[in-house]
């Protein structure tokens, strides 16, 4: 049976998608990869991760209402990680209003971010 | 069959213009069906290009993520030699080159750090650097600019002085990105070219550099007080927004001189920096200055009394509740109510027409 | 008059037809030929820009879309979706609801959790009043719309309210169904913000016919070439104006018009010249008029800007119906604009926008559909003179068509060269088909709407009115 830990991650940058997949299937986690909002959605309530990672700056559905929608809608406490490249106050703000757990802007380190999904699955 | 006899005197004895026209419509069937076939060919061709794009793309992701992940100490291992060799056997032409560079830069775009720097260290050796510096030679612009891109992209501090020589391009775009490279790779030290720019920075470019800036840390960033000084308007406005982000507030002294500069945009925007380092002293000078000023001033310092505003202004304040312009009326009206309210009752009672009543009930709730 | 007075003027008439025809040819050419030389710089200056480093930047100028909508019910909650996911940070997104008589309101109250609030209006500029009020959104996701309900008063009064209410610098103003691409506000905005010696006043974008394309909640998934001709005819006829015009126009600073479904303006210099005239149909171009006009009488370095890009896509007319409608309206829309500004035309005064835009609008635009259809009388009332030779007629037919038909595949291969839309096998073949047909299928139908147009202006004033009232903005 499947004992690993789900991850969804919701980024259009398929470039990013298939290096952090690499890096957290070593660590030992099932990655499950969206290229939207819309995508992601539909992978959270199928699959019902351990862990959600979003860009905000997505097609369809922006990173902020997939926060909305796991919070308010599907009100679940999944911890959710929220990066992009508008890395200001504002959009921080937002996302940890809406319930975002962390945040990382773009650039970040791949590295430092397992560190912090492991923080956050421990 | 045809005559072409028949078709040959019928033709020479048409009037001139008729046999311009048929000529003509010789010619246009001609390009016509040379243009159709080169249309399909086109289209095939661009369709092909495109497959073959996906598909090394996706040959050159993989290459470079199995490179990251080999990566076990410093200096690259066999492992990451064999791919290195691989890629330099296969980015033989321009094409593929450019989809190799793409592929590298999407993926630094995002990420930071050690992955960062294994990256760079992979255009290094593949000699892809070389490449670039060899656009710096060309003498097209947009190849020079691509050039300047790469080795900015890819963090090549060493071939500065190669770049430094296009500072003065008479082309705008090149000019940019040799202020981007210089900004990118050595923070607030690159800005040194201010010292000495002749031409003008356009806003889009100031944007551009002072997203680089705000990623360094800003104990960095030298005196601005020459800049502010510069008889290079563009230089001036960009210090300022410097001046305001930086929180630079020694240099309050020369954004007071500012205000009586002789360009409107610079005395606005210094109005907007004095505001948002809430400075009293500015406020006599703007008092002084009121009337001859243009409305968007007026307006800057409505907004700046927003926030500074003080008894001693109650006067002032009353007396253009009946300005001419909407905006500083409702800002004074608004500014009245938080020192005043009785008087603003008092004006609002002898409102004079709907307009302005209209303002009062919407502060009367706001 | 005796029979040489008649030959002479009848060779006169003559004379005029072909330099007339002459030189609409050879200014086809000679704008074909700039515009190709302005699509290659514009392609090499931005074939490397990063446009991300300017949509993340909180000092990036601030935007407002006015989107005014008209019995949008339908689809308005998917397309107001579509404008707020654009990628630009520093922007809001203003819908005037111009008197709609369905539920569009109720609606998007509900989609958006909206509620009316307070909000002082600057009156600038003078419009109708507002109706049921002005509402945001309680949801911090939605915080960047802002809704007005107010009273009929057409789209140039529509769009006069969201001038009176952004507080941004730009205002972008489009037809609510248009489809904008994410990274179409930092695309527009490049123009005015990377000019250093002059002042780009306006930047117009082309209009891409969404028809048949895949858009899903408001995404453009995939790019189809529609099914009929006539929507395919009018891709080629999008495509000759933009990538052979338009640009050229712009190289010379003499675009005379933005298109009305994707323009964006610095909002004080809109309001400056009075905002949209509401008493014309052609507002979108009477505008840019007055603004080029009033820079002119500045005397202040100027540009209109134009992006080739595909940013906006929309439905286009699919029936002959509203096609001719739609081009009868724009008939009249360009009447009244030349009337209104027939002081610059010729006149040294205005440079450029006088002497060349002015004067080649009116001669071979508007005098255009006239100058054929006199042609064409001229042409019957020989034949029943039984006064044609068929040989030469026919051959100057062929000469024609085949001219049209010339310059349409190269506007195919100049779309092919930079942005290469449709990319699906059988289009290419479509297309030149489509060419083939157009002079027989897309041309009358749009000389018969010109026509009409010039008709209804001086005929028929009680048209112009009702029309705008109750449509309110249809393309």
């Amino acid at each position: 049976m499947n004992n690993l830990k789900k991850v969804v991650l919701a980024e259009d940058n398929s470039t990013l998608s298939l290096l952090l997949k690499f890096r957290l299937e070593k660590e030992g986690y099932e990655l499950l990869i969206a290229e939207n909002g819309k995508e992601a959605i539909e992978l959270i309530e199928t699959h019902e991760p351990q862990l959600i990672l979003t860009d905000i700056m997505m097609p369809f559905i922006s990173g902020l209402e997939v926060i909305s929608h796991v919070r308010n809608k599907l009100k679940v406490q999944t911890p959710i990680i929220v990066f992009s490249a508008a890395g200001q106050e504002e959009m921080v703000l937002k996302a940890f209003n809406l319930g975002a757990n962390d945040f990382m802007g773009k650039p970040f380190s791949p590295n430092e971010l397992v560190i912090r999904v492991k923080r956050l699955l421990a | 069959m045809i005559d072409f006899q028949h078709l040959l005197a019928y033709f020479e004895q048409l009037p001139l213009l008729v046999k311009a026209v048929w000529i003509l419509i010789g010619l246009l069937i001609i390009f016509i069906i040379l243009l159709i076939f080169y249309l399909k060919y086109l289209r095939g061709y661009l369709r092909k290009k495109e497959a073959i794009s996906k598909m090394l793309f996706t040959e050159y992701e993989a290459n470079l993520i199995n490179f990251l992940y080999s990566q076990t100490e410093e200096e690259i291992n066999e492992e990451q030699q064999i791919i290195v060799d691989k890629i330099k056997t296969s980015i033989t032409n321009k094409f593929k080159r450019k989809i190799f560079i793409s592929v590298m830069s999407k993926l630094k775009n995002d990420i930071s750090g050690e992955m960062a720097d294994s990256i760079n260290n992979l255009y290094i050796k593949t000699n892809l650097i070389n490449h670039s510096i060899a656009k710096l030679k060309s003498n097209k612009w947009y190849v020079i600019t691509a050039g300047i891109k790469e080795l900015n992209l890819f963090e090549i501090t060493n071939v500065f002085e190669q770049v430094k020589k296009h500072e003065n391009h008479p082309k705008q775009e090149v000019r940019n990105e040799v202020q981007l490279y210089f900004v990118s790779l050595f923070h607030f030290k690159g800005l040194d070219f201010l010292n000495t720019l002749k031409s003008s920075i356009s806003e889009w470019n100031q944007i551009q550099l002072l997203e680089i800036l705000q990623k360094f840390d800003d104990q960095e960033i030298s005196d601005i007080t020459p800049w502010l000084k510069s008889g290079n308007e563009s230089v001036v406005l960009f210090s300022l927004k410097l001046a305001k982000i930086y929180n630079q507030f020694q240099i309050i002294d020369t954004l007071l001189e500012l205000l009586n500069h002789q360009s409107k945009i610079i005395r606005l925007k210094t109005i907007e920096v004095l505001n948002y380092f809430q400075v009293n002293e500015a406020k006599k000078i703007l008092k002084n200055n009121f009337k001859n000023s243009s409305e968007d001033e007026q307006i800057a310092f409505f907004q700046m009394l927003e926030n500074t505003v003080e008894i001693a202004d109650e006067e002032f304040i009353v007396l253009n509740t009946k300005h001419v312009n909407f905006q500083v009326r409702v800002l004074a009206l608004k500014i009245l109510k938080r020192l005043n309210n009785e008087k603003l009752l008092d004006l609002k009672n002898n409102a004079a027409n709907d307009e302005d009543k209209l303002i009062f009930n919407y502060l009367e709730n706001n | 008059m005796d029979s040489s007075t008649v030959r002479i003027i009848l060779l006169i008439i003559h004379y005029l037809f072909f330099i007339y025809a002459f030189s609409v040819v050879a200014s086809y050419i000679l704008l074909a030929i700039i515009s190709a030389i302005e699509s290659f710089h514009y392609m090499k200056k931005n074939s490397f820009v990063n446009y991300n480093e300017i949509l993340s930047s909180n000092i990036s100028p601030s935007i407002s879309i006015i989107a005014p909508a008209y019995n949008e019910s339908l689809n308005i909650v998917e397309n107001v979706r579509s404008l707020l996911s654009n990628h630009y940070v520093n922007y809001d997104v203003i819908v005037v609801n111009d008197g709609s008589k369905d539920d569009s309101l109720d609606k998007l109250i509900e989609a958006y959790d909206l509620v009316k609030i307070d909000y002082l209006i600057n009156p600038q500029i003078k419009t109708q009043p507002l109706r049921n009020g002005i509402f945001k959104s309680t949801n911090p996701a939605f915080e960047k719309l802002i809704v007005i309900d107010k009273e009929n008063g057409g789209k140039a009064d529509a769009l006069n309210f969201g001038l009176n209410i952004s507080n941004n610098q730009y205002v972008v103003c489009i037809d609510v169904d248009c489809l904008l691409l994410e990274d179409s506000l930092q695309k527009m905005i490049k123009p005015f913000l990377e000019v250093t010696d002059s002042k780009v006043i306006a930047s117009g974008g082309v209009i891409r016919i969404a028809n048949s394309c895949t858009i899903k909640e408001g995404k453009l998934l995939d790019v189809n070439l529609p099914k009929k001709f006539i929507e395919i005819s009018q891709i080629l006829e999008y495509l000759r104006s933009f990538l052979l015009g338009r640009m050229a126009w712009s190289r010379l600073n003499g675009l005379l018009v933005i298109s009305g479904a994707f323009g964006m303006f610095e909002k004080k210099s809109a309001i400056a010249v009075g905002g949209y005239d509401t008493n014309t149909v052609g507002e979108d171009m009477e505008i840019i008029v007055r603004m080029r006009r009033h820079m002119e009488e500045q005397k202040v370095n100027y540009k209109v800007a134009y992006i080739p890009d595909p940013l906006c896509w929309t439905e286009a007319p699919d029936n002959y119906k509203i096609l001719i409608s739609q081009r009868n309206r724009w008939t009249r829309g360009t009447i009244e604009v030349l009337k209104k500004h027939r002081k610059i035309g010729f006149n040294p005064k205005y440079n450029l926008l006088g002497m060349l835009s002015y004067p080649y609008w009116f001669f071979y635009e508007r005098l255009a559909p006239i100058i054929e259809v006199v042609g064409i009388i001229y042409f019957i009332i020989l034949v029943t003179l039984k006064n044609v030779r068929w040989d030469y007629a026919f051959a100057f037919f062929l000469l024609a068509y085949l001219f049209s038909v010339f310059f349409t595949i190269v506007a195919i291969l100049s779309e092919e060269l930079t942005y290469h839309q449709y990319k699906k096998k059988k289009t290419g073949f479509k297309l030149i088909v489509a060419t083939f047909l157009e002079p027989f299928i897309l041309h009358p139908a749009i000389l018969f709407a010109a026509i009409k147009g010039n008709i209804d202006y001086y005929f028929n004033k009680k048209l112009k009115w009702g029309e705008m009232k109750r449509k309110g903005l249809s393309n």
